[in-house]
């Protein structure tokens, strides 16, 4: 087993797209030289779960406290998630940006926060619910138009997404990185 | 001139972009006779009659709020289907206004960067983007706390009429506060201190029974 800083990854996989197949080849071989490595990996498609939208009603703030109050797969999600070590998600860009089904379930994340408020380098931001959660990392496939500035632009707003996640963001990365140098990567990030 | 209002809240009609978006059409309102604003919601309608309404507008303007650092995802697969829809309408003007519960503009300045591409990629042109900040709750705030902005979307909304852009000055008042101010971040640690930061929801989780459940960490392994 390689010695590494992460033992449980989770890669949310959203491609919309089932015969994208270099964007899945890629993940699959990326899960794959994890798994190699001893690494417990598991590749969540987020195409085959029923994830229904964040209706923003708050139930899970204030109703019933950590929880979504429309039943469908995302509490399973949410689980593996919170007792991972890293959270790959993984997209396509569409319109500049990760995959609506990949944002759905993000918003989905919500009630693993608080609603309460509090003040993180001068800024205010949820409190946590949870005592530890796991690092954050993005994977994106390119589109034929993609620019630097889309590059930087969906970056940041994960870099962002990951303070609110009271997490760090290791990395944001393409689907063209050369996956040894990738997985090398990964196993050598430290939070 | 036709103006659309695409409202991407996924609470649609009881949404507080809703309470924005009647603001900013008595603004309107006020100097247009005719008063030619048509609305739309993202959560209820089907995406040809919003495409339709893209198509048919001088100017359109997409309302949601920040949900996890970017629009909800339902906004997103919106946006998705201009990958398979080429707009034709390129006199169309389009501006967003992004409101979040946040009081500081900091956290939506991000996702504006990415709106402003987005109309550069539809090829048609950009009025910018109004960011509000301080908006969950305004719903049960009493009125001497939501006059400002009230007022200050109801101005939006008149300067449209006006001047068919979304007026800079305008834009710049509501995104204030950019960043907390220090004596706003001392009064927030010392009123946090005395559990006054948390009425809000307090009162939410008390009415539900939920109060003493609000820490729960429901994936917590025993």
């Amino acid at each position: 087993m390689a010695k590494t800083y992460w033992m449980k990854i989770t890669i949310l996989n959203g491609n919309p797209y089932e015969d994208n197949k270099t964007f899945e080849s890629y993940l699959d071989e990326v899960a794959l030289a994890l798994d190699d490595l001893g690494l417990d990996v598991i590749t969540v498609t987020l195409r085959d779960k029923n994830i229904h939208s964040c209706t923003g009603c708050w139930g899970c703030w204030v109703k019933n406290p950590g929880e979504c109050s429309i039943p469908d797969d995302s509490g399973e999600i949410r689980d593996k998630i919170i007792h991972s070590d890293l959270i790959i998600f993984a997209s396509p860009l569409i319109m500049g940006f990760t995959s609506a089904l990949l944002k759905i379930l993000q918003d989905k994340l919500i009630p693993l926060l608080h609603p309460y408020l509090e003040i993180v380098n001068n800024e205010i931001h949820h409190q946590k619910r949870y005592d530890q959660y796991p690092g954050l990392a993005l994977l994106f496939q390119p589109e034929p138009e993609t620019d630097d500035e889309d590059i930087q632009i969906v970056t940041d707003i994960y870099h962002r997404f990951s303070i609110n996640f009271k997490s760090e963001l290791l990395f944001s990365k393409s689907v063209e990185t050369p996956i040894e140098k990738l997985v090398n990567e990964i196993i050598h990030y430290q939070r | 001139m036709k103006l659309s209002i695409i409202n991407g809240s996924p609470r649609g009609k009881g949404s507080n972009s809703k309470i924005l978006t009647d603001q900013f059409r008595k603004g309107f309102c006020s100097v247009e006779s005719h008063c030619d604003i048509r609305e739309y919601f993202i959560k209820s309608a089907t995406y040809s009659e919003l495409i339709n309404a893209l198509e048919s507008s001088d100017f359109a303007i997409i309302i949601f709020p920040l949900y996890t650092d970017a629009m909800p995802g339902i906004v997103k697969r919106f946006f998705e289907e201009f990958t398979n829809y080429h707009l034709k309408n390129h006199k169309l003007k389009l501006g967003f206004i992004v409101q979040s519960g946040f009081p500081e503009a900091i956290h939506s300045r991000y996702l504006e960067k990415y709106l402003d591409k987005l109309a550069k990629r539809l090829e048609i042109d950009y009025l910018g983007t109004a960011i509000k900040g301080g908006i969950e709750g305004i719903k049960i705030q009493p009125k001497w706390m939501t006059r400002k902005t009230m007022e200050m979307f109801y101005d939006l909304g008149q300067h449209m009429a006006l001047d068919w852009e979304l007026n800079n000055e305008i834009i710049k008042r509501l995104s204030t506060p950019e960043l907390l101010s220090r004596f706003f971040i001392f009064m927030y640690r010392v009123i946090g201190k005395l559990g006054f930061t948390n009425f809000y929801w307090d009162q939410q989780l008390k009415k539900n029974n939920a109060f003493g459940n609000r820490f729960a960490q429901p994936y917590s392994k025993p």
